[in-house]
């Protein structure tokens, strides 16, 4: 699971599609394509060169990937918030399905990422861009603003506290859409204690 | 509104969602995360120490040093703790100052005020489908001070992280924190004997450092109290309120040093106005991680960069100085004992509550991956403007030691009451009295006039007199009438022998009881309407006055003239200034009269 984060970044994936498109299918369809003068795009559509099948384990024989024991399964299901498995066969259906996912995310981790900085949105990364998101004096001016220098000779900053910062307590119901509540308060179940 | 409603799909379920696909069902992962100590807190008020009290025992402590005992006096419990290395690292996290909630611009409210429960929440705090997190710009004030304030280097640009776990305080499922790019690193506190350090830290040396690894931002959590058996109330109030969390690296090997380092962290934060409020009102909360090792010998787990220590544990959620001091020491012992039998530390996360012996476990520590931190996608990296760090840094107000040392320097106050009155009142005591110095040194004329002669005298008056006042009365500072005018008349008055001592403090006292409004006499009517002005006796007068207290004090004046007892001449005094009129006799001139006739 870890890393499956650590390598999302679409730069990562992007980059391995790049490559498999320039080993599978530039090479072979394209230096045919020299060949016959007329690109046949029927014939070449009709069978994938590539199928994301292949970075999953075959049917018959059993997954390469680190086995998950039960304990592991219980404590992601755990982190993620979702029920534990009703009985031993939904056990070994969960156990077999991510078996398969960590194939996938081994074949994913194959890619060499190195030095490639993860994609994290689209922002403009340019020099420009960085300074026109830059907090400097210029956007703290209102902030600056709403403090005072007390005290003669002890002189002491203080942010002023009687402001209102915005229009504020936005107006919407915050407990409408509480299932259970108590007073103003949301209520939620627990498990006993100990 | 403050958060951005995205056009987004509307599958998505938040946690307070009432459709219908989502039935309750009793959390499954309740315990665990209670086992994680993150968040419920059946809050006990948390126990702080009084500055004077902190005082006391720090001399208290010296005292017990110099006599040759050995410091940590309470902390002697395992007979062979003196073989043992104890190595600690502090992270504190504390609500900064500031209006508005980290990213929505619900108002971020001190955590002690009495407002309702779920009023002060945006949209994106209770985590609606569609909202995003707008960084409130106006958080970086109290967070850069805070890490100028700590010597950190300041990121021109930082990130911002999702922490996973899911709990009910979380509406989000995440926190968003700095994990990967922190906006400050590399800072540094200072710290002496007068901080509280034990004697073994400094070795023979004035001060040491410890540093800061880094400050975060971050988000804090709804509050959740528990109803028994199993159900808990949830307010969003406090979600999403923008936290500092600062990481100290594993430079600390005393209990007592640990918590001066907190206490001293705080006393520099409040300084620079960067948090709301303190340990003693739950603005501030502490985890420490302790690790032992033989002395002398290298252990082999880093933490921070700081290699050759032993297997380390984390103690959670501390709320007070107290409870630093007292958890580090339990868990020393406890890794001792366990290493002595031949044990194993284990990395784990434990827990203390206030008045136990012993920390006890909460949840073994497999490392940070449980959290799954991955970078938020949401929000734009942070980019701090130098021009800022800057202006920030050169109208940074005066740091706490810094002011303790002006007190002294320039005022002539002894050590403690520097610290008293440097810290009364957020500091209005100390302005209050420097003003009050500067009309007197007015009045008198700046030659004559020796300040810090002035400066101590004002010192007394201001900090006990006048404090003396408040506490009979019960009245805060901010109430007070006496203004630094008619406090400095009254010393100028002392000072040029005009009136006496005793009658200077009555003056304070009757100014003390009268509202501040136009019937308000000055300080020279109210000397002249009583009749208060010193009328010096001729010496004839101081004579007869105390030959008469003589006469009628047989005994006492024997016993002073056959048999030396010379305290009793002050007694004689005594007698003279109540018996002569209001303002008429000088202690010393008494006193000399009074010796020259018991021939003592």
């Amino acid at each position: 699971m870890h890393h499956l984060v650590r390598c999302t970044g679409l730069r990562a994936a992007g980059s391995l599609n790049a490559s498999r498109r320039s080993a599978e299918f530039s090479t072979a369809s394209i230096a045919r394509s020299q060949k016959e003068s007329i690109l046949d795009i029927e014939k070449l559509l009709s069978r994938p060169t590539w199928s994301v099948s292949s970075l999953l384990p075959p049917k018959d024989s059993a997954s390469d990937a680190p086995e998950v024991t039960s304990k592991q399964l219980h404590h992601l299901l755990r982190l993620s918030a979702l029920p534990p498995p009703k009985d031993q066969q939904e056990e070994a259906k969960m156990l077999s399905t991510l078996s398969s996912q960590l194939h996938f995310v081994k074949e994913i981790q194959k890619v060499d990422t190195a030095g490639i900085e993860p994609l994290r949105s689209l922002r403009d990364e340019t020099m420009q861009g960085e300074k026109e998101a830059e907090l400097g004096m210029e956007a703290m001016k209102d902030a600056l603003a709403q403090e005072e220098v007390r005290g003669k000779h002890h002189k002491r900053i203080r942010r002023r506290r009687d402001h209102t910062a915005a229009k504020q307590e936005e107006d919407w119901d915050v407990l409408g859409t509480a299932q259970r509540k108590v007073g103003r308060y949301f209520v939620v179940e627990g498990g006993k204690d100990k | 509104m403050s958060s951005k409603i995205r056009r987004c799909a509307p599958a998505t379920l938040s946690l307070f969602s009432n459709t219908s696909a989502r039935t309750p069902r009793a959390c499954i992962v309740s315990q665990w995360l209670r086992s994680r100590g993150l968040t419920t807190v059946d809050s006990t008020p948390s126990q702080s120490v009084p500055l004077r009290k902190h005082l006391k025992d720090e001399a208290k402590r010296k005292k017990a040093e110099a006599k040759g005992s050995h410091n940590d006096i309470k902390a002697k419990t395992n007979p062979h703790s003196d073989e043992w290395k104890l190595t600690v690292g502090v992270e504190i996290h504390t609500e900064l100052n500031t209006a508005c909630k980290l990213f929505s611009t619900a108002p971020a409210t001190a955590a002690d005020s009495n407002g309702l429960p779920n009023t002060r929440v945006a949209l994106f705090d209770a985590a609606l489908p569609g909202t995003q997190p707008q960084f409130q710009r106006a958080t970086l004030l109290p967070a850069l001070r805070a890490a100028i304030a700590l010597g950190c280097d300041v990121q021109r640009k930082s990130g911002w992280d999702r922490k996973h776990y899911f709990h009910w305080d979380q509406p989000n499922g995440y926190q968003i924190t700095q994990y990967y790019e922190p906006f400050a690193k590399n800072g540094s506190i200072v710290l002496s004997a007068e901080d509280g350090v034990s004697k073994t830290d400094l070795s023979g040396t004035q001060s040491i450092s410890i540093g800061i690894k880094q400050i975060q931002m971050e988000q804090d959590t709804a509050k959740t109290t528990h109803y028994a058996p199993s159900s808990y109330h949830v307010d969003l109030n406090r979600a999403g309120h923008p936290l500092i969390e600062i990481i100290t690296l594993p430079q600390i090997h005393s209990p007592q040093t640990a918590a001066a380092v907190v206490r001293k962290i705080q006393a520099q934060l409040k300084s620079v106005d960067a948090c709301v409020t303190g340990m003693e009102l739950g603005g501030l909360r502490a985890d420490v991680n302790v690790s032992v090792r033989p002395r002398g010998s290298s252990g082999n787990y880093s933490y921070g960069g700081v290699s050759g220590l032993g297997q380390r544990t984390e103690i959670k959620n501390l709320s007070s100085f107290a409870a630093i001091e007292n958890a580090i020491m339990a868990e020393r012992d406890r890794q001792i004992d366990v290493l002595e039998a031949g044990g194993v530390i284990e990395g784990e996360t434990r827990g203390w509550t206030l008045g136990a012996t012993e920390t006890t476990r909460l949840r073994g520590k497999e490392g940070e991956v449980d959290y799954r931190y991955m970078p938020d996608a949401d929000l734009p990296p942070l980019i701090i403007g130098s021009d800022l760090v800057d202006h920030l840094r050169s109208t940074l107000p005066e740091l706490p030691d810094a002011t303790v040392l002006r007190a002294q320097q320039d005022y002539g106050l002894s050590a403690k009451d520097a610290k008293t009155i440097a810290t009364l009142d957020d500091g209005e005591r100390l302005d209050f009295m420097e003003e009050t110095v500067e009309l007197v040194l007015d009045n008198l004329g700046d030659d004559q006039a020796d300040k810090t002669k002035i400066g101590k005298l004002v010192g007394n008056w201001v900090l006990h007199e006048l404090g003396g006042l408040l506490a009979t009365s019960n009245i805060a500072w901010a109430d007070v009438t006496v203004s630094e005018t008619e406090l400095a008349d009254i010393i100028t008055n002392v000072q040029l022998k005009r009136i006496t001592s005793r009658t200077a403090k009555q003056l304070l006292a009757t100014l003390h009881e009268l509202p501040p409004d136009e019937s308000r006499p000055s300080v020279e009517q109210l000397i002249d309407d009583g009749s208060l002005r010193l009328r010096p006796l001729s010496g004839e007068g101081y004579t007869a006055l105390a030959e008469d207290i003589i006469a009628e004090n047989p005994e006492m004046a024997k016993a002073v003239k056959d048999k030396g007892q010379k305290g009793k001449v002050m007694w004689f005094v005594g007698q003279m200034v109540r018996k002569g009129h209001e303002g008429t006799v000088e202690p010393e001139k008494a006193r000399e009269v009074v010796e020259r006739l018991l021939g003592s």
